[in-house]
């Protein structure tokens, strides 16, 4: 059986009245890449937060390796790599000293800050634009030095939340490629999009949030087929089916 | 030591991002130099000149009294021969045009001679001298009234000696009248009492001693630490924006889900702050010792420690600035705010000194009224090292202040 690595149980958080997550545990496996899907608002960037150690939890807890997010938040941080959904990046500054400095937060010396950084520059195919100031990138480049910047200090646990939104479908499959490369090395992920067909791709299992909650969770195989045939059904009518057809503003 | 080095490190990124940014530098280090030249220039006239004082003289006296003589003989016919601090003697010919400019305040005085002058003094039953005066123009009143004395004096003794000369000559004539001879001998011997004074052209002279150099203050003294505080904490302020801006960008967030500790997140962004100021600061001194002649006092180890303490009251302003706002725009109005409402207040654009009481006990609960009049103390006074220790402790107070509030902003609402 495959060793947890991250366990999630009770979360909860609460802004003024407003509940954006309520009750959600999990489990992620060692080496697994976990989606966790569902329509805007759902609490699903709430929950990376609180699994991130930028906010507290109101209530519950999650361990990370064997380390408790509420009582050891510092050693949690050595194992994570976080690529947030905006672009975190100084536009004034260039893609080397973006990445160089990120590393020099997670403990790398200067030296080491720098090879990794040009290493993880040419796993995104930008090592000719290293030196270029993030402001006169296009938005497929400033993604992948996003998503770059989260694997300096090899973190053991990635946290990617929607990282590929807006960018073309070149960028787009470079960073399906890299992931995939990621987990085949070893590194366990967790995964937030709205596209559906990425998450069928890439997910080894997925759970779908809507108001707060976890309202489905298996491999991507296994909700297709609770919806009908999984040849023939896609994820995102498992996700239509699931989350209902209103908009969600 | 993991800690120095994530605070260096942060430092080091907005030191980065500052020097990349043309406007920011430009409105941090050329505009500051902008605003010191043009003060500086426009007020290098401000006390550099011994002011010359007026002094007006009225005769009520037909022509030929001897008020005309003095008055002839004391009145200034050529300005340019006079020595520095000598006042400038103005013969008026009209009593009441000048009565009615002193109370139209065009004039602020002058000594009028009665027209029974000539009669009082050669028939030795008196005269007044008139001093008529604004009441607020006390330097000429007191000159005035020095002048009258001087005269007084001068005449009165004329008077004794003219006196005793024609009671001499009664005497010797009652004696022997027909001895004139005599008599004619004897005038002389009296007047040898005057021998040993130089003959004079005037009865008034007016000696002035000067002690000393007269210096005007160079401007630049007070001008220069003025703007100095003013663009220090601007700067500071404004950087409160940058720290917005970062947790808008979530680049905060991603600080702090890595390996960095929030007091080092804090402390690198106080040291980034600082950092600006400190080059500023270096920048405005330099080029104000080299360019503007500028003399740091009898303690120069004073103004650099002031200078310091200056930059980490403002640095701990911005960080707590941005602590306590939430967008870009709420951050930069307050920061503009501020800096415009507190330099005036705290002796920024004028020095303090000059200004009222109430103003300067208003600029006690600025930091920049600290700033200034600690610098004023130091640059224009040339007081020592103690005398700006009050100035200092301010500062310290108003860091401490500002940085508990920032630590506990920052502990409760970073992101």
């Amino acid at each position: 059986m495959a060793e947890a690595f991250l366990v999630a149980q009770g979360l909860h958080k609460s802004f003024n009245e407003h509940k954006a997550v309520n009750g959600v545990s999990f489990t992620i496996y060692k080496g697994e890449i976990f989606g966790l899907l569902g329509p805007n608002g759902a609490g699903k960037t709430t929950t990376i937060r609180m699994l991130s150690t930028v906010l507290k939890p109101d209530r519950g807890d999650v361990t990370v390796g064997e380390y408790s997010i509420r009582h050891d938040a510092d050693a949690v941080r050595s194992l994570i790599g976080v690529c947030p959904q905006e672009l975190a990046l100084y536009e004034d500054l260039s893609a080397l000293d973006n990445m160089v400095f990120f590393g020099r937060m997670v403990g790398l010396d200067g030296k080491e800050a720098q090879a990794q950084a040009m290493a993880h520059l040419e796993l995104m195919g930008l090592t000719e634009r290293a030196k270029g100031k993030i402001a006169k990138f296009s938005g497929g480049m400033k993604r992948r030095v996003n998503l770059a910047i989260a694997l300096m200090g090899y973190p053991e646990l990635l946290f990617l939340d929607e990282p590929t939104v807006g960018i073309d479908p070149q960028s787009r499959n470079n960073i399906y490629e890299t992931i995939e490369g990621l987990r085949d090395k070893g590194m366990t992920i967790l995964y937030t999009t709205h596209y559906m067909e990425e998450a069928d791709r890439l997910c080894d299992r997925v759970a779908i949030m809507d108001g707060g909650r976890i309202i489905a969770m298996d491999t991507p195989y296994q909700l297709k087929g609770q919806a009908g045939s999984p040849e023939q059904v896609t994820l995102e009518d498992v996700f239509l089916k699931l989350t209902g057809r209103s908009l969600r503003d | 030591m993991t800690s120095l080095m994530h605070i260096w490190s942060i430092a080091l990124k907005d030191l980065k991002i500052f020097v990349k940014d043309r406007l920011a530098l430009l409105f941090a280090i050329l505009f500051p130099f902008l605003f010191v030249v043009l003060f500086s220039v426009v007020l290098s006239g401000v006390g550099s000149e011994d002011e010359r004082l007026e002094l007006h003289l009225v005769t009520l006296e037909d022509r030929g009294g001897l008020s005309h003589y003095i008055i002839e003989a004391i009145e200034t016919e050529d300005e340019s021969e006079l020595e520095p601090g000598e006042p400038v003697i103005v013969w008026n010919d009209d009593y009441e045009k000048a009565y009615q400019s002193v109370a139209n305040q065009g004039l602020e005085g002058f000594l009028a001679f009665p027209d029974d002058f000539t009669d009082g003094v050669s028939m030795g039953y008196g005269t007044n001298l008139e001093v008529v005066v604004d009441p607020e123009a006390t330097y000429t009143r007191a000159a005035l009234n020095a002048v009258a004395e001087a005269i007084a004096s001068r005449v009165g003794q004329q008077q004794v000696i003219s006196n005793a000369i024609t009671e001499l000559m009664l005497e010797r004539w009652l004696e022997s009248p027909g001895d004139v001879a005599d008599i004619a001998q004897d005038i002389p011997e009296l007047l040898s009492v005057q021998r040993g004074v130089p003959t004079r052209p005037s009865l008034i002279e007016f000696e002035v001693e000067k002690v000393g150099e007269v210096e005007g203050e160079e401007p630049s003294n007070f001008v220069i630490p003025g703007y100095l505080v003013m663009f220090v904490f601007f700067t500071a302020a404004l950087s409160a924006v940058n720290i917005v801006r970062e947790r808008q960008n979530r680049t905060l967030e991603r600080l702090l889900a890595s390996s960095v500790r929030r007091e080092s997140i804090l402390g690198g962004i106080f040291t980034g702050t600082a950092t600006k100021g400190l080059i500023q600061i270096i920048i405005f001194w330099v080029v104000g010792i080299l360019a503007f002649n500028i003399d740091l006092g009898l303690a120069p180890a004073a103004v650099i420690l002031l200078s310091i303490l200056m930059i980490i009251m403002s640095s701990a302003f911005g960080v707590m600035l941005a602590t306590l706002t939430k967008t870009e725009r709420s951050a930069s109005s307050i920061a503009v705010l501020t800096s415009l409402v507190l330099a005036p207040l705290g002796g920024c654009w004028w020095p303090l000194f000059i200004t009222p009481k109430w103003m300067q006990f208003i600029a006690k609960i600025t930091p920049h009224g600290w700033a200034t009049t600690g610098f004023n103390k130091l640059l224009v006074f040339g007081a020592d090292f103690s005398a700006a220790v009050p100035e200092m402790l301010a500062l310290v107070g108003f860091t401490v202040i500002f940085s508990i509030i920032a630590i506990w902003r920052f502990r409760t609402s970073a992101v």
